[in-house]
């Protein structure tokens, strides 16, 4: 075929497939009511399934956020063994090799920092608590973990505090002590004996969980080594690399530059279990969600398509009787639900980004009931978030399926026989 | 007596764009015992007549008076009432309540009336052996042929034995041969029972039947003959 | 019968297939939220349960501040007289004592702390699941001393096993150092990361010899016979514990006030899943909205009759609420029974949550979930649908009153 005839034959088919829509689109308005009824009943179903699927995922990317920012990072490296039995003999003793190493795989923009992490006892002349203690670099830490952001009295770790420390605002509510008060910390070192210092509070930060404000004590690095006796060992380095969260490319190389029988690598996939574990669950969930609003909405699609059809038997059965296929008439049905379904997508994804970006401001906030939200694992303030994934399956479900219900009714009014439609009054 | 009395009548509808002069200027006296029918072309008036007689439209200017009720002073509720217990309506079709029986059907005024179940039922199954559908009580409008559905909606009209029972084209839906067993029978009431009854009609053979023709044209009364 | 109702019946039968369509979307409505609200109360119930039977009990009667403060020094005295005034109360299932004391615990390798608790074993195994959660070596029994259980995560970080000895190291009620030697008889796991992690069990007996706490505990651990008679028996106590003469304030709190989480994620859950059915049953009242509207418009003509031959505009609304409420009767019973069905046969056959069970086990559920069908599950969410689609009924049923008989007689 020729240039020509092939634009010749498009023009025509789109001349044509524009007088078909319009045909449809017609027909859908000439029961303004009932289309309207319908209409909202798909706009309903759409936008819940948008803004609460949103809102889940909120819930996920929030609790990821959180876990991530709590120490965790996107990638760790400890000293092979550590993750099982977290004691400071499983240290890496030198960190300079991993510190090379990194300096050479991780892309631009990643940061990292390395920490001492060990469990300790905090005690003062009343109070007894496990708690874990962080000593940290606090330049690199703040571009990697909340701590940075999170004072809330007193000030950040500066390179110069010895002795200083920082401890949740619970702890030192718990601990009945306030800033500048001592604090005694007690742990196991190198040599398994066991080790104490006493450090002054010279700051205290908030955090989303006060599981967390509860667990974490922040020292300078150095001062945990002198105290553990550990030289210039390290406990983990933490990594945030920049982009996805998720790149197994660099988890690959870093598997090959760092050797295995010294070092484990995991991502925070594997670090955050229960997080993953939501994530994982919530698909399934989401899928539950979308099956339900649209069984509750398919049958008002096939009891409102069923009655166009009926009403209109009269019209079929003239077209047949004028010669027009069956199969063109279950077009014609098909045609016109899926207007409808396209028209009730439209407006329920509007509304459905209008309420997320409505929401996105200030977010829902939970604080009221901050203990629950902290039971169910879940950060104080849920954000929207929007996974292009979840839009495009909940709209999918609805026009799949929604065709797939009006084969139904589109099948009874392809196989009216002209006699028969027309005797209907 | 005078059943109906209109003077000066007149009633326009919109219809989309273009207003419609229905009736223009139409006075009329009905008496008592009439068997009555209102002719003309299609458009002419007569069904916009017969719903103002009915009281189911009210008109623009002139006076209907029913049975002593004049219109103009009636409210909606009072309106249902004086139907309900002067005026029987049998229409062109779709008539009947599709899910009440032939009995039902007849038994359903009454009981808007307030009627006893027990009398009801009595009536009921008299007034359709009258129309000729004796056996016929429990069937349901959809296994009851054209001619017997307007026998029960004579019948259902009559029943109460109003002042007046107004027909719009009754026989417009059935062959002539039905058409004209459904006039013989109302006559047979008209003759037996002294029902009023006014109806409407384009066909000769229903205006033979009438003992006095009113001819409607373009909204305005053109002849009125007694035979 | 009357003939409205009679009339109403056989309308709603005119057209079967919507009709039936009609009752399916009621009925699943109905049904869904039967099963979920069951399951929902169910998984609370599991929820509950576990975590009292883990943690804390329905009721414990502990020192005033005790709950906040956890101080050593706030104990409960004479712990035989609340045992005194517990055995006197009906309903009470079972009680036990507890002490707890921060410490260091030690293994030969390493060092952690942990909350050494003190536990009556033989009272212990019937107020929790302590017992059943041991997964190696034995339960305490009654005469040991210097034996310990540790849970699981902790026997892992400390790198003991069965038989080795653990060194205790904390400080005693009057401030004296409490020091201990005591062997690991049993292992332990909840599920629940934080118990499994930091906490050892020893007799009480041990406990109170170590701790400087002879004669007196932290708390005392009640179990009712169900959730419904923990009001009835904090009550009671509260009553008696001023004639009981204590030297010390005490205070009864209940489960609620033990793990304020609990109850409010239990109630976060209820509201999200409220917010969910909301939005269903709206759906579905749309669907069903659009059915009764189209019935009338069907029918706008024979309505035209009806009124013509003195029918009231309110005996038409009747008849119509007849035929929508009779469907929607159908609909919300049928769906209970088959609600309820789904949920009994769930209910004693489980639903496998195993794709989850890392998340769940976090809340103390394991293995599989039971809803638990009530007359609230059973009731309160067809009881919504019955109210929204009343009200989608009641707009098309009273839009017949606004019809003229001669517009509605032309209406095809």
């Amino acid at each position: 075929m020729n240039r020509r005839a092939w634009n010749m034959s498009f023009i025509k088919f789109r001349h044509f497939f524009i007088m078909y829509l319009q045909l449809a689109w017609r027909n859908i308005w000439r029961n303004p009511r009932r289309t309207a009824v319908i209409l909202t009943a798909v706009i309903i179903g759409i936008w819940s399934m948008i803004l609460l699927g949103s809102l889940m995922r909120g819930i996920a990317v929030g609790m990821i956020e959180n876990g991530i920012s709590t120490l965790t990072g996107h990638l760790q490296i400890h000293h092979k063994g550590y993750r099982n039995d977290p004691a400071i003999e499983n240290s890496i003793t030198d960190p300079v090799v991993v510190e090379n190493a990194l300096r050479e795989v991780l892309p631009k923009g990643s940061s990292w920092t390395a920490r001492v992490r060990v469990s300790a006892v905090a005690s003062n002349a009343r109070h007894y608590s496990g708690v874990t203690l962080v000593g940290i670099d606090p330049v690199a830490e703040a571009k990697v973990s909340f701590i940075g952001t999170a004072i809330s009295q007193g000030r950040y770790l500066n390179p110069g505090d010895h002795n200083g420390i920082i401890v949740g605002e619970a702890l030192l509510e718990k601990f009945d002590t306030k800033l500048g008060r001592k604090l005694v910390l007690m742990s196991q070192d190198t040599h398994r004996e066991n080790a104490s210092r006493a450090f002054r509070i010279i700051g205290t930060f908030r955090a989303e969980m006060e599981a967390t404000e509860k667990q974490f004590v922040f020292v300078m690095r150095k001062a945990s080594h002198k105290m553990l006796r550990l030289g210039d060992g390290i406990s983990e380095i933490s990594i945030l690399l920049p982009g996805k969260p998720d790149n197994p490319e660099i988890y690959d190389r870093l598997m090959t530059a760092l050797p295995s029988e010294q070092f484990e690598v995991n991502t925070w996939r594997e670090l955050l279990p229960f997080q993953t574990a939501y994530l994982r669950i919530l698909d399934g969930f989401m899928w539950i969600w979308y099956f339900v609003v649209f069984v509750a909405m398919g049958f008002g699609i096939v009891n409102t398509t069923l009655m166009a059809v009926f009403e209109r038997m009269r019209e079929f059965g003239l077209l047949k009787a004028l010669g027009m296929k069956p199969w063109w008439i279950l077009r014609e049905v098909l045609t016109e639900s899926f207007l409808l379904l396209v028209t009730g997508m439209i407006i329920g994804n509007i509304l459905a980004f209008i309420c997320i970006y409505a929401l996105s401001g200030s977010g829902i906030d939970l604080s009221a009931l901050a203990a629950g939200a902290e039971y169910a694992g879940m950060t104080r303030v849920i954000y929207p978030a929007v996974a292009l994934k979840d839009i495009f399956v909940s709209n999918l479900v609805v026009l799949l399926l929604g065709i797939l219900v009006s084969t139904y009714p589109a099948v009874k009014a392809a196989r009216f026989t002209p006699v028969e439609a027309l005797a209907h009054t | 007596m005078k059943i109906v009395e209109c003077i000066n009548v007149n009633k326009t509808y919109q219809q989309g764009q273009i207003k419609v002069h229905a009736l223009r200027d139409i006075s009329l006296v009905i008496e008592k015992g009439e068997f009555a029918a209102v002719a003309g072309p299609s458009g002419s008036g007569k069904t916009t007549l017969l719903n103002l007689v009915g009281g189911l439209d009210a008109s623009d200017s002139g006076s209907i008076v029913v049975d002593g009720n004049a219109f103009d002073q009636m409210s909606q509720s009072q309106l249902a009432n004086l139907r309900l217990h002067k005026i029987g309506f049998v229409f062109q079709a779709y008539n009947l309540i599709p899910v009440l029986s032939a009995a039902e059907n007849v038994e359903f005024v009454m009981l808007l009336q307030g009627v006893t179940a027990r009398e009801r039922q009595q009536r009921a199954k008299a007034i359709l052996d009258d129309v000729g559908l004796a056996g016929k009580y429990d069937r349901r409008p959809a296994e009851l042929s054209g001619g017997q559905q307007q026998r029960v909606a004579v019948a259902r009209a009559i029943v109460s034995s109003p002042s007046i029972v107004l027909a719009d084209e009754p026989t417009a839906n059935l062959d002539s041969k039905t058409g004209e067993g459904l006039l013989e029978m109302m006559q047979k009431m008209n003759e037996e029972k002294r029902v009023t009854f006014i109806f409407s009609t384009h066909d000769k053979m229903v205006m033979d039947y009438a003992r006095r023709l009113i001819f409607l044209r373009d909204g305005r009364l053109v002849d009125d003959q007694v035979k | 019968m009357s003939v409205d109702v009679k009339m109403a019946w056989r309308n709603i039968w005119r057209n079967p297939r919507r009709t039936i369509l009609t009752i399916c979307a009621i009925a699943f409505a109905s049904l869904l939220l039967v099963f979920m609200l069951s399951f929902q109360f169910g998984s609370y119930e599991t929820m509950i349960n576990t975590s009292v039977k883990i943690h804390t009990g329905h009721l414990q009667v502990q020192a005033d501040e005790y709950q906040d403060k956890k101080s050593i020094r706030l104990v409960v005295p004479n712990p035989e007289k609340i045992a005194n005034l517990l055995d006197k109360i009906p309903k009470v299932e079972a009680y036990t004592f507890r002490g707890q004391a921060f410490s260091l615990i030690s293994s030969k390798e390493r060092t952690y702390g942990a909350v050494v608790k003190g536990i009556d074993p033989e009272r212990e195994a019937t107020v929790s699941r302590l017992k059943a959660l041991i997964r190696q070596g034995d339960f305490l029994s009654k005469d040991d001393t210097d034996q310990a259980l540790v849970g699981k995560l902790l026997a892992r970080n400390l790198r003991v096993n069965i038989g080795d000895e653990l060194t205790v190291v904390g400080q005693g009620r009057d401030g004296s150092i409490a020091a201990t030697v005591v062997k690991v008889k049993g292992i332990y796991s909840s599920g629940i990361d934080e118990f499994d992690r930091a906490s050892i069990h020893i007799p009480l007996e041990t406990f109170q010899e170590v701790y400087t706490m002879r004669g007196v505990v932290h708390e005392v651990v009640v179990i009712a016979d169900s959730l419904g008679d923990i009001d009835t028996i904090k009550r009671t106590i509260k009553a008696n514990l001023l004639s009981l003469n204590l030297k010390k304030a005490l205070t009864v709190l209940d489960w609620n006030e033990l793990m304020p989480g609990l109850r409010q994620s239990i109630e976060m859950d209820l509201v999200s899943g409220v917010i969910f059915y909301f939005l269903l049953v709206l759906v579905v009242a749309f669907s069903i909205l659009n059915t009764f509207l189209m019935a009338i418009f069907e029918r706008t003509r024979e309505f035209g009759v009806l009124m013509a031959i003195g029918t009231t505009p309110g005996r038409l609304t009747k008849v119509l609420l007849i035929e929508s409420m009779t469907m929607t009767l159908v609909g919300i019973v049928a769906g209970i029974v088959i609600g309820s069905l789904v949920t009994v046969y769930f209910q004693s056959h489980g639903i496998d949550i195993s794709g989850a069970s890392e998340l769940l086990s976090q809340f103390g559920i394991t293995g599989r979930m039971y809803p638990k069908l009530s007359l609230l599950s059973a009731v309160s969410g067809p009881l919504a649908v019955l109210i929204i689609t009343f009200f989608a009924a009641i707009y098309p049923a009273l839009k017949v009153r606004r019809m003229r008989p001669v517009e509605a007689m032309r209406a095809v």
